[in-house]
């Protein structure tokens, strides 16, 4: 096929491939909008604090007003990398453990006899229904009496159980349609136990899902930020978006500089992690759970 | 192929079934309870406090509020806009990005950036855009000249609440994109082959085999995506706060201020249970045309 | 995949490593101590300099300090209240007193040996702020009020005088307004912004006793004063977030002089300062009933479910933090003192320009009413006047309104 377009007399645009031009043009102008405002945080990051908010607006500063400043004063002024370090270890606790008991349970649903499965299946499944934060002030009692109050323990169980409902449901989606219960069988009739079936059936063949799945989860605790407001109070134990928000209210709300330096510092590890296990995101998804 | 097995006690399901799902049970099942306790109670939140019991009394006092039918109002008109604006923007993309060889993979971080940055720093941003001295208004009074008096965007409550939503469109295609991504890939090619055979033209493929095809995506899409209109907070706090007066409320907010603010927190339990309500009454509604699917595809 | 997993796992151990050597145990006093002082400010950095005079002063007791914006502050002991996740000291508005008082959470610091004692070194009326009946939960830890500021620079460019009395601040509003300025700037619509106009024009929000607001918050006098505050908005000469979300913040606008005037308090001056601004102030500017405006400032409190051990801790900190040298080294970052002494030292008048102004102020500033119901009345009036303010509903219906739920309210 490339040979086909080397010779091909025609504007260099058909390279990519017949009929796609508009494709593309469509693309690139909804990518524009789609990073418009990071770009503008971005950019915002290098400029100096007062200038970040100007009436008529400053889009693209000057060369010579280009500043590390910000970034500086936040790497030596905040503890950005206990915070990040913090939201890291939240974050991959939160994934092995969401990963843990959530294929257990898509495992046990999708393949288990169980009496009222079900019953329990929908249960688990309506805990996804109700608002995470309207349940702030019982979860918040039941954390303070398992002494998890200023505990990292107390954001990662809390968080795990919440994000285990939605990854159980993908997962058994896929458990159910990918991999074929012949190879269970096999193993069954073989003598192995369904441990041995998840050991080496379930978590291999699935882990294109488990990879989507950690996508998600691994992202909620850099976002996530009532929760870990109410449970983190110690400038030790913050993780970053609880840091940044207060970081920012100690700040009378006008130092933006800082503020945007330290959030796109923030965006790094997300946007690595992300393309870290992206091929797999999209064919991991790709479940009898989203097809209905 | 499924095989039907007859139901025998075995302990080895109860080991590798129990300990996940008590896990789960654990954190989630005794909140839900006390919340709908809390509910019945004129619950007293302080130390060594009494609460009294009331019955319904919290409910008919959410149902008579003027502000929570404003806040009950605004999301369900949240969920109205956002939802189908975000699918169809969202499917575009999806169909665009599945019809191109090259770039795809940049396309889809791009696409899906908004999805990853943190809700409180895009919020900011777009207050700054709709702000009375904000980019928007620079580019309507002072570049096109429409008018002369800048625009309160964020000032009345359709305008700001329009705001709130264009937010929440921006910030959902990226995640609606990966997913209808997903089901695009699962559609058969057989049958793109043979339409094509048939001659039919792109938007003919389109209806009659892309759309049927991922319809129970579609199903899900829109369940998850009502669920996410109604966990709306950060956007509304950032951008108006609920102002003026209250009409720019939307449940969550409304609840986190009868929580912390007035200390109702009878009230805001009630809240909490009828919205679990209308989101339940939701879903089955959306699940129940998903099982009618599900027959359809068998 | 497998790599990428045992990476995680590497990750995940090396992190527990690094954290699990932290901890080492004594017989030390630790008392946590929750505040909203400001970090752009330098408070937090004074406050670090006086927690590690105070430790080293008393050996044996360890101050760990936790910053908290006002509305977390608040949250978190709502939050906390129930299962006693509440800090051993709390310095914050004096609004929350009545409220954590309806949790009964707060310790009767009245019952200390020495409070008397201690609470005569500091200005009473702001002390006042924490008696309920004849007991006190808590004590002053600075006061403020508001006077009112403006951009010397904006009323120079419009000729306009420093006005001295509130129909003259209104007329002066009305001509620093242009197409590039904005004459005032009222950032909330409770009774903390609009009580100074109400009560300097002889209008009141409560009856004396606290316990009625028909007849008081609807009055004739207040209606004209919020019809005033609603012709200025109407007319584009004032602005304010919770009218208005997308107004500029009050202290963007400052910064970017597009705000000529605002009643505010004393960290108005030091953002203004910092962000270069020309700037004075005066007090109030006086009404038919004088010049009054309202009493701010915040209060050390005590909490209740704290061990006997922690408590005279805290209480030491208390009576450290309301001492001369803290309560000066504070006045040099923007906190006004309530310590007498500290009020007439010369370093803390040289730090704080507009200190005499802010006394002057005080004299007369009104505390808001003590009662546990504060924060809903405040919140009904302050949406019945936007509503007012914004034009949604005649001033008149809208306090109607205003009065009719507070009494509701107070009636329970």
């Amino acid at each position: 096929m490339m040979s086909k377009i080397k010779h091909s007399p025609r504007r260099w645009w058909i390279w990519f491939g017949k009929h796609t031009i508009m494709n593309y043009l469509l693309l690139v102008l909804g990518a524009l909008v789609m990073v418009l405002p990071m770009l503008y945080m971005i950019i915002s990051s290098f400029k100096e604090n007062a200038k970040t908010f100007l009436y008529p607006p400053v889009l693209f500063p000057q060369v010579h007003e280009i500043t590390i400043s910000n970034y500086r004063y936040i790497l030596d002024n905040t503890a950005f990398f206990r915070y990040l370090g913090n939201t890291l270890f939240v974050s991959l606790m939160t994934v092995l453990i969401s990963i843990i008991v959530a294929s257990l349970l898509a495992y046990a649903f999708a393949r288990l006899a169980i009496p009222g499965k079900k019953i329990i299946y929908g249960f688990i499944i309506s805990i996804m229904l109700l608002p995470g934060l309207a349940l702030i002030v019982p979860q918040f009692e039941l954390a303070a009496r398992l002494k998890l109050i200023n505990n990292l323990w107390g954001v990662i169980l809390f968080y795990s159980a919440w994000v285990t409902p939605f990854s159980t449901f993908l997962l058994r989606g896929y458990i159910e349609d990918n991999i074929p219960t012949e190879l269970d069988e096999s193993i069954l009739i073989d003598g192995g136990s369904i441990f041995s079936v998840y050991r080496y059936i379930i978590l291999p063949m699935a882990s294109p899902a488990i990879a989507a799945i950690s996508i998600l989860n691994f992202l909620f605790p850099f976002e996530e930020l009532g929760w870990s407001q109410a449970i983190l109070k110690w400038d030790q134990i913050r993780t970053l978006p609880v840091a940044i928000t207060m970081f920012f209210q100690a700040h009378n709300r006008t130092d933006w500089g800082y503020v945007f330096a330290m959030t796109t510092l923030a965006m790094l590890p997300v946007v690595c992690f992300y393309l870290l296990l992206q091929k797999y995101f999209i064919s991991g998804l790709s479940s009898g759970a989203i097809k209905g | 192929m499924k095989i039907r097995r007859k139901f025998v006690f075995d302990w080895r399901v109860c080991i590798l079934f129990l300990p996940p799902l008590l896990f789960v049970l654990f954190f989630t099942i005794y909140p839900m309870i006390k919340m709908i306790v809390m509910s019945f109670f004129d619950w007293k939140i302080g130390y060594m406090q009494t609460s009294t019991f009331l019955f319904l009394d919290n409910y008919i006092t959410v149902l008579k509020d003027p502000i929570a039918k404003i806040a009950i109002q605004n999301t369900l008109v949240y969920a109205a806009v956002t939802v189908p604006i975000q699918i169809i923007i969202g499917l575009f993309a999806a169909v665009l990005i599945h019809g191109i060889k090259r770039f795809s993979v940049s396309f889809r971080l791009v696409y899906y950036l908004p999805v990853i940055s943190s809700w409180v720093v895009v919020a900011l941003l777009f207050r700054y855009i709709f702000s009375n001295f904000g980019l928007l208004n620079y580019f309507i009074v002072d570049i096109l000249k429409l008018t002369s008096r800048p625009i309160g965007w964020l000032s009345s409550r359709w305008s700001a609440l329009f705001a709130a939503m264009l937010l929440g469109i921006w910030k959902g295609i990226g995640w609606n994109m990966v997913i209808f991504l997903a089901a695009l890939q699962a559609v058969p090619k057989e049958q793109y082959e043979a339409a094509s055979i048939d001659g039919a033209n792109k938007s003919q493929r389109f209806f009659h085999i892309t759309l049927p095809n991922i319809r129970g995506t579609m199903l899900f899409v829109i369940t998850m995506l009502v669920i996410g209109a109604f966990n709306t907070y950060t956007p509304i706090t950032v951008l108006t706060n609920g102002n003026p007066a209250h009409q720019t409320e939307v449940v969550l907010t409304w609840m986190y201020f009868q929580t912390f603010e007035a200390l109702n927190m009878g009230y805001s339990a009630a809240l909490s249970v009828i919205i679990a309500i209308i989101i339940m009454v939701i879903t089955l509604i959306l699940f129940s045309f998903r099982s009618r699917n599900r027959r359809l595809e068998r | 995949m497998k790599k990428t997993m045992l990476l995680l796992l590497v990750m995940v151990a090396s992190f527990l490593t690094l954290s699990a050597c932290q901890n080492g145990s004594n017989n030390e006093v630790t008392i946590e101590f929750w505040h909203n002082y400001s970090a752009s400010d330098g408070q937090i950095v004074v406050l670090e300099t006086l927690i590690g005079e105070f430790e080293s002063a008393n050996k044996g007791i360890k101050v760990e300090h936790v910053f908290m914006e006002w509305g977390n502050l608040r949250a978190s002991v709502v939050l906390g209240a129930t299962t006693t996740v509440l800090p051993d000291v709390l310095r914050g508005d004096i609004a929350f007193v009545p409220q954590f008082q309806s949790l009964n959470v707060l310790e009767k610091v009245s019952d200390f040996d020495d409070y008397e004692a201690t609470a005569a070194k500091v200005l009473a009326a702001p002390n006042s702020s924490n008696r309920m009946g004849s007991d006190y939960y808590g004590i002053a830890a600075n006061t403020n009020t508001k006077i009112l500021f403006y951009n010397q620079d904006l009323l120079t460019a419009a000729s306009v005088s420093v006005p001295t009395t509130l129909s003259g601040l209104w007329s002066a509003i009305r001509t620093l307004t242009s197409q590039t300025t904005i004459g005032y700037v009222e950032p909330w619509t409770g009774i903390w912004n609009v009580g100074p106009y109400i009560w300097s024009s002889g209008g009141s929000v409560l009856s004396p006793d606290n316990t009625t607001a028909t007849g008081y918050i609807n009055s004739a006098t207040n209606v004209a004063v919020i019809q005033e505050l609603r012709n200025l908005y109407s007319e584009g000469a004032l602005a304010g977030p919770s009218m208005d979300p997308g107004a500029v913040g009050d202290t963007d606008g400052w910064a970017s002089g597009l705000y000529a005037m605002q009643l505010d308090g004393p960290w108005r001056g030091a953002s203004n300062t910092s962000a270069g601004i020309n700037y004075s102030a005066v007090p109030l500017p006086a009404g038919s009933a004088g010049s009054i405006s309202v009493l701010g400032g915040e209060n050390f409190m005590l909490f209740k479910p704290s061990s006997d051990a922690k408590k005279a801790a805290a209480w030491k900190f208390v009576q450290f933090m309301t001492d001369k040298h803290a309560q000066v080294e504070m006045a040099k970052v923007g906190q006004m003192p309530v310590n007498l002494e500290a009020l007439e030292d010369a370093e803390a008048i040289a730090a704080m320009p507009l200190l005499p102004v802010f006394a002057q102020a005080l004299q007369t500033a009104k505390a808001r009413p003590v009662i546990p119901e504060w924060s809903q009345v405040e919140d009904i009036i302050a949406t019945k006047v936007a509503l007012a303010i914004t034009g949604v509903k005649t001033v008149q219906v809208a306090l109607d309104e205003a009065a009719a739920e507070i009494d509701a309210l107070l009636g329970d």
